[in-house]
């Protein structure tokens, strides 16, 4: 199925199709994901964007910073959009084009959930690209089901007291022919599974982590060094899944206790008193230790 | 207007974006800063800036050219020198240091193999400047000037160009022909060279200040200093620096089947491997133990393994004679209590542990003095020449550097020495009282963000076996293969300068980072960077650093 050369899917593309002047803030890993994404794909490409911050900051009147169609209607709405698009293309024999439906990590998980799951039961022929930065960002840091376990957002201050769902999992679970998790400081690695599947024809499923500086509580310039740890520590496993068998399983180098993660970011600060890590630290530490065991680390 | 593309609501191609750039309260620089290597090295070569002309383009000529711009005798310190660049690269604490001393050498003999000449800077101008003495620091000097269009003449006391280089160096270390070419190269810059010229004796010091704008005297430390124990004026006695001049000069010297030498500096590593190659026995006398030995360290080990004995704690006492003759050295054996001035221990002898080494020649290799003869000049503890912070003597326009003025130093620290001396007495003829820009502040491994780097290993030279070495004075390393200079010169980290990974270029989030006119530099927008400082974090070499808006 996959037919372009390897060298070409390893090729990293700048063209910032996604332009300068979006309103994101500094250091922002979602307005850098979307960039890699946009630039991957090509100008060939239509994006269809549910309400979050990435819509929100890229798009205001008359200044888009998208250089490749746009299109935004709701929240929880953004599949059945795309799936529209994709039937209209059939319908008027145009294309192919690239659809490429992209969420937050509350429009993927939770308000816009039912409608990513019909696209993929139905079948069309759209990726969608999912931007996790664990939290409701956009309208100030509310928790969502992504949102980990020990996480400190407005709306559990004390802490997340429930673990992530797994969505690229269930995402495989639907039977859809290719799902993937990428970070944002390997580009080379995320744009080739943007390009890899966009070479596949159905349903497939993308997801980024996208530290959020705000959000997360950590200056703009961390952005990349925390992916690395949430990959090196355990908690962020990379991986695709092709026709439903894991695969291309991201090895840590050189493993990092998840400490090294949590204290640099603001919404973990609860977890360290006094510099001492309470009970929850460990929690998190068993779940990153399950994720290695599953995946295979 | 233009009809619209499916799909588009506004014409984004005329789209005036929003300038994200006045949220920003830091700002990110690109900065080039010192590497630690060039710091460490005492001529402060572009250490960085050759390898990365190897690494990148392979281009041996313009990394000679770049290697040059500082230090005239590539060739001869790739051998020669014990290079302290590497002790401070920034590899080190990575995994090894670059092989920086072996990358100089392949280009230096690349520069002799390709014949190639050194560029004036100025083409000439009307001061005129003697040099007393060719060694490391006249040769230096001289060369840096003519650079600069002096008309420079050196006055070499000897009969042939090069100081302790030509008579000081056995040629398994420093062939003699390399030294040779490479001081041919320096003089094609319109240098004159007067040879069989002792300053103080055949020409009085006072015409060259009469004659000429400035003098610079590069003297060294040329006179053998014995230990100064009863019988050394028996045959068969030398100083170290009396016995090298006379087999390098080619004279056939008899050293009869065992040799003791008497120190632990480079002269005595030096005596010692040579006496070997004469086919003595070689024994080396130190009076503490190797770790207080002032040699190169890497001396001391090929000294051993060419089968040098070393006796340690041991000090000569007499010289034994029989009918004038050398036949022995009594040494005593010293212990070691707390430590003296110089910081080493300070060895004390044991009573009663005398006994006799036999030797059929003694080579006391313990100091080295300038020769003042006919020089007059003020001096530090009556022994090196004292000089101000812009190295001029006591007399006027008579500047002074290398082994006269530092005690015994390495061959690039008299070179140092011989290039900011230049620098000095062109300030000097210029009437230039501001101090000249001092470096931007060195890297060090904490500034670097070593994720971007993968280990490796280091370039390891090939020496010769021991049995061939012995058999003659030819060269212990042979000539390195250059593609493996050039991958060694890809280990280099680039400390402080880009080296164009377009980390800042991929990471931007705000796509505020555009590449260069040249494609191989990165400019900053500052219409729309919002400062976040990822670039500067993630740039490898910490050449991106983030400073105050204002
Ligand atoms: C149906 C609906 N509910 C709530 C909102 C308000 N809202 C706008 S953006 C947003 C948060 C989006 O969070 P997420 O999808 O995670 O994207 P992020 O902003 O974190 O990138 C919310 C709750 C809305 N626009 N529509
Ligand atoms: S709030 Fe977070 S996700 Fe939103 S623009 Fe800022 S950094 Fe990016
Ligand atoms: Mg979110």
């Amino acid at each position: 199925m996959i037919t372009a050369s390897s060298e070409d899917l390893y090729k990293v593309e700048k063209k910032d199709l996604f332009a300068s002047g979006h309103r994101a803030c500094g250091g922002c890993g979602q307005a850098l994901a979307a960039r890699l994404v946009a630039d991957a794909a090509g100008e060939n490409t239509i994006a269809c964007v549910a309400t979050g911050c990435l819509e929100i900051f890229s798009s205001p009147y008359p200044d888009p910073s998208w250089r490749i169609p746009f299109l935004h209607s709701l929240f929880e709405n953004i599949s059945a959009v795309a799936s529209g698009v994709e039937a209209a293309y059939k319908a008027l024999k145009k294309g192919p084009v690239n659809i490429i439906a992209q969420g937050g990590d509350g429009g993927t998980a939770d308000i816009g959930f039912q409608s990513i799951s019909g696209m993929f039961e139905r079948g069309h022929n759209v990726l969608y690209v999912c931007y996790d930065n664990e939290a409701y960002m956009n309208t100030g840091v509310q928790r969502s089901s992504f949102t980990p376990f020990g996480a400190k957002t407005t709306t559990t201050p004390m802490g997340n007291t429930t673990r992530k769902k797994n969505l690229p999992l269930i995402a495989a679970d639907h039977g859809i022919p290719y799902v993937a998790t990428a970070t944002v400081d390997d580009f080379r690695d995320l744009q080739r599974k943007v390009k890899t599947a966009l070479l596949i024809n159905g349903p497939k499923y993308l997801h980024i982590l996208a530290p959020c500086p705000l959000g997360w509580g950590h200056t703009g310039d961390l952005t990349v060094a925390i992916c690395r740890l949430a990959k090196a520590t355990g908690l962020f496993p990379v991986y695709e899944i092709i026709n439903g068998k894991v695969a291309n399983v991201l090895k840590i180098q050189e493993k990092k206790p998840v400490e090294d993660y949590l204290r640099l970011q603001g919404r973990y600060r609860h977890l360290f008193k006094k510099g001492v890590p309470v009970k929850e630290v460990a929690e998190i530490q068993e779940i990153a230790n399950q994720n290695i065991e599953r995946f295979n680390l | 207007m233009n009809k619209l593309p499916l799909g588009l609501a506004v014409d984004l191609r005329n789209v005036v974006p929003y300038k994200t750039g006045s949220w920003r309260t830091m700002k990110p620089l690109n900065i080039m800063q010192t590497p630690p290597c060039s710091h460490s090295c005492p001529i402060n070569n572009d250490i960085r800036g050759f390898l990365r002309l190897l690494a990148d383009k392979q281009d041996f000529d313009e990394a000679w050219h770049v290697l040059t711009r500082s230090n005239p005798l590539p060739a001869t310190c790739g051998r020669v020198c014990p290079h302290p660049c590497e002790g401070g690269c920034n590899r080190r604490d990575f995994d090894y240091p670059l092989a920086i001393n072996s990358a100089e050498r392949a280009v230096g003999d690349y520069g002799l193999e390709k014949h190639l000449e050194h560029k004036k800077l100025i083409p000439k101008r009307k001061e005129k400047v003697a040099v007393i003495g060719s060694g490391p620091a006249g040769l230096s000097c001289a060369f840096h000037l003519a650079k600069r269009g002096f008309q420079v003449k050196i006055f070499e006391a000897k009969g042939e160009p090069g100081g302790m280089m030509r008579y000081g160096i056995p040629s398994y270390r420093l062939p003699q022909e390399v030294l040779t070419r490479e001081i041919e190269a320096i003089l094609r810059l319109g240098i004159d060279l007067e040879c069989n010229a002792k300053v103080g004796v055949n020409i009085p010091m006072d015409q060259l200040t009469q004659f000429y704008d400035a003098v610079f005297m590069g003297v060294g430390a040329q006179l053998g200093v014995p230990i100064g124990v009863p019988g050394e004026e028996a045959r068969g006695v030398y100083t170290g620096v009396d016995f090298l001049k006379l087999v390098n000069s080619g004279k056939s010297v008899e050293v009869g089947r065992d040799v003791v030498v008497v120190g632990g500096g480079n002269t005595a590593m030096d005596s010692a491997r040579v006496a070997k190659r004469l086919g003595a026995n070689v024994c080396v006398v130190y009076r503490r133990t190797r770790v207080e030995m002032p040699a190169i360290t890497a001396e001391i080990d090929e000294a051993m393994e060419e089968r040098i004995m070393f006796r340690y704690h041991t000090n000569p006492v007499k010289i034994i004679a029989d009918e004038g003759r050398v036949v022995g050295l009594l040494c005593v054996q010293m212990e070691l209590k707390e430590p003296d001035a110089s910081g080493r221990a300070r060895p004390v002898p044991i009573p009663g542990s005398e006994a006799v080494i036999p030797a059929d020649t003694v080579i006391m290799a313990t100091g080295q003095a300038v020769d003042y003869d006919g020089l007059e000049v003020q001096r530090i503890d009556n022994k090196w020449i004292s000089t101000n912070e812009v190295q001029m003597t006591s007399i006027d326009k008579v500047f002074a550097g290398g082994d006269a003025v530092l005690g015994l130093e390495t061959v690039s620290a008299a070179i140092g020495q011989g290039m900011r001396a230049a620098e000095a007495i062109e300030d000097y003829v210029e009437g230039q009282v501001e101090s000249r820009l001092s470096p931007p502040p060195v890297i060090y491994s904490k500034d670097l963000n070593t994720y971007y780097y993968k280990k490796s290993n280091r370039f390891q030279r090939e020496a010769l076996p021991v049995h061939i070495r012995l058999k003659g004075f030819s060269e212990i390393y042979p000539a390195f293969d250059r593609s493996e200079i050039t991958r060694e010169a890809e280990r280099c980290f680039s400390c402080g300068l880009c080296f164009n990974c377009a980390n800042c270029y991929m990471y931007c989030p705000d796509n505020a980072v555009k590449k260069g006119k040249s494609g191989t530099t990165y400019e900053f927008d500052l219409d729309f960077c919002k400062g976040c400082g990822l670039c500067a974090k993630e740039c490898p070499c910490h050449y991106i650093q983030m400073t105050l808006e204002k």
